[in-house]
């Protein structure tokens, strides 16, 4: 099987965060905004879109949005997983009416008892 | 049923970005004859009405500086050669007008015209000769990128031309949600949070549990855990990792070419070095739209999507049909079962692509877009009748000769 080499080149020649951003960043950064804006507030950056001039800038404002989005919904996946933990607990819990019922008798018995005005205990 | 298909079991699509055919791959025709890339005909008018020819000449970086103008006036420009009457034709004349308009410098707007040579390409010229090249693939609108993404996921781009977030309104829904509807696995994957997808307004807004990273890709390769169905997306930018430099592999100007090279290698070893995923996968490598760089063949007609583009949303006064396809682009089928030298004419575009993973892994399903419904499929149905002529793994036995690509 024949080994093809890939070119060389340099990297860091290459590499260039302060480049201008171009249109497709311009345009993922403004289609991450409008999503940024449907999420609850602090899931949200600080970060002015319109101040973005650079490969490395708009870089930053991606990936920050980015993980917003995965982690807003995480949050609701576990906030949908503990609804459905606290329902499912609720429905498993033992029945216990009569224990229940004689707790509030004794209560309001307690409750109903008049304290001794004259000095005698009850 | 040819073995080829018996054993195909995922479907992988890289999609890269901004490069026409003939920039990339026109230099083959000099290699073989069947691949319609640059001749000693070509030309196209400098604003000076000289002729000026493509010429081997293209950089790897720094040269198509700015950005040539891919949005959908532009490449209107491009296509039509600057003729607005209702009568015209396109011609493919309007290259370096349209370059010309951005800087206004007759020498540098010629520069639209270079393509590269064969030996600076190494990765994608030795898969385009190795494995199956397409003659006809084109862009699947005359225009950005976001709009022709969108085809590629949904089959249409619900009527818009531009790169503004697109509102999917319609019931055409996402190849992933109709795989995933139905019990088969899908996923993309985007090269790292820091370069995130281009699919953000709907699919990473509202299923973000759809994509994975590329460090997840390559590990699922090795794993043998890859999706039946994989988009995955280069490195949209230059930035830092943990890990080092990540040079944007995009391919896009003014990123650097030999940085996608190592990419498109990179993914391609990721399936070979696995035997048991090599032989059951299919990858497409392809590029979303030309990036207003030079290309000869005249995008074809097309049966409309049931959008149009008003004459407002286009740009050019004129409302847009969808009933032409955009400027051709490099694509390549790879696979161990597919013929060394395969070169196709059929007409694809990227609305081929839910097509194709749709009818193989779905069989017959609705909704899809008209597009969609009329666009070709570069892999067969695995149901009897296979048509021979149509099938690309056609090979009965997997080939043992592919190559391998040194990324160290």
């Amino acid at each position: 099987m024949p080994l093809i080499p890939v070119l060389k080149f340099d990297r860091k020649a290459a590499m260039n965060p302060d480049r201008p951003v171009n249109a497709l960043l311009k345009a993922q950064v403004r289609h991450l905004h409008e999503a940024e804006r449907n999420l609850p507030l602090q899931h949200r950056t600080d970060i002015y879109i319109n101040a973005i001039k650079t490969e490395g800038e708009a870089g930053e404002y991606i990936r920050q949005v980015t993980n917003a989005i995965h982690d807003a919904h995480a949050a609701a996946a576990a906030k949908r997983r503990r609804g459905i933990a606290i329902a499912a607990a609720a429905s498993d819990a033992p029945s216990d009416k009569g224990q229940i019922q004689k707790k509030s008798t004794r209560a309001t018995k307690k409750k109903t008892s008049p304290k001794p005005t004259d000095g005698t205990k009850t | 049923m040819p073995p080829g298909l018996d054993n195909l079991k995922h479907i992988v699509v890289l999609m890269m970005e901004n490069r026409s055919f003939d920039h990339m791959l026109g230099s083959l025709a000099a290699v073989n004859s069947n691949i319609d890339g640059v001749t000693a005909a070509l030309s196209n008018p400098d604003t000076t009405g000289a002729p000026v020819k493509p010429q081997p000449l293209a950089e790897f970086q720094s040269q198509l500086d700015p950005d040539p103008d891919h949005h959908f006036p532009a490449v209107d420009l491009q296509i039509f050669g600057g003729d607005t009457t209702p009568t015209r034709a396109p011609n493919m004349q309007g290259f370096i007008k349209s370059y010309f308009n951005q800087q206004k410098d007759v020498g540098h707007s010629q520069k639209i015209m270079y393509y590269f040579a064969q030996n600076q390409l190494p990765v994608l010229t030795t898969l385009a000769l190795e494995f199956a090249v397409f003659n006809r693939w084109f862009a699947s609108i005359p225009g950005p990128t976001i709009c022709n993404r969108a085809f590629a996921h949904y089959g249409t781009s619900f009527g818009r031309v531009d790169m503004n977030p697109i509102d999917i309104n319609e019931p055409f829904k996402a190849i992933y949600d109709r795989l995933i509807a139905a019990n088969h696995t899908a996923k993309l994957y985007y090269y790292d949070a820091t370069s995130s997808t281009m699919e953000v307004a709907n699919l990473l807004q509202h299923e973000p549990e759809l994509f994975g990273t590329y460090q997840q890709f390559l590990s699922d390769c090795e794993s043998g855990s890859l999706p039946e169905y994989s988009f995955v997306e280069p490195n949209y930018n230059d930035h830092d990792t943990d890990s080092g430099e990540a040079v944007a592999s995009d391919q896009h100007p003014d990123h650097n070419i030999q940085a996608g090279e190592l990419f498109i290698a990179s993914v391609y070893n990721a399936i070979k070095q696995n035997p048991d995923l090599w032989q059951s996968t299919a990858l497409l490598v392809v590029y979303d739209e030309h990036g207003g760089i030079y290309d000869h063949v005249v995008p074809p007609a097309c049966p409309p999507d049931q959008f149009t583009a008003s004459a407002n949303d286009t740009g050019t006064g004129q409302p847009f049909a969808f009933d032409r396809l955009g400027v051709r682009v490099p694509a390549i089928l790879i696979s161990p079962w597919i013929p060394k030298g395969t070169v196709i004419n059929r007409v694809f575009d990227h609305a081929s692509i839910p097509a194709t993973i749709t009818k193989f892994f779905l069989g017959s399903y609705s909704p899809r877009s008209p597009r969609e419904t009329n666009a070709d499929v570069f892999i067969e149905p695995n149901t009897a009748p296979v048509d021979p002529a149509r099938n690309l793994l056609s090979l009965d036995a997997m080939r043992t000769d592919c190559p391998d690509f040194d990324v160290s």
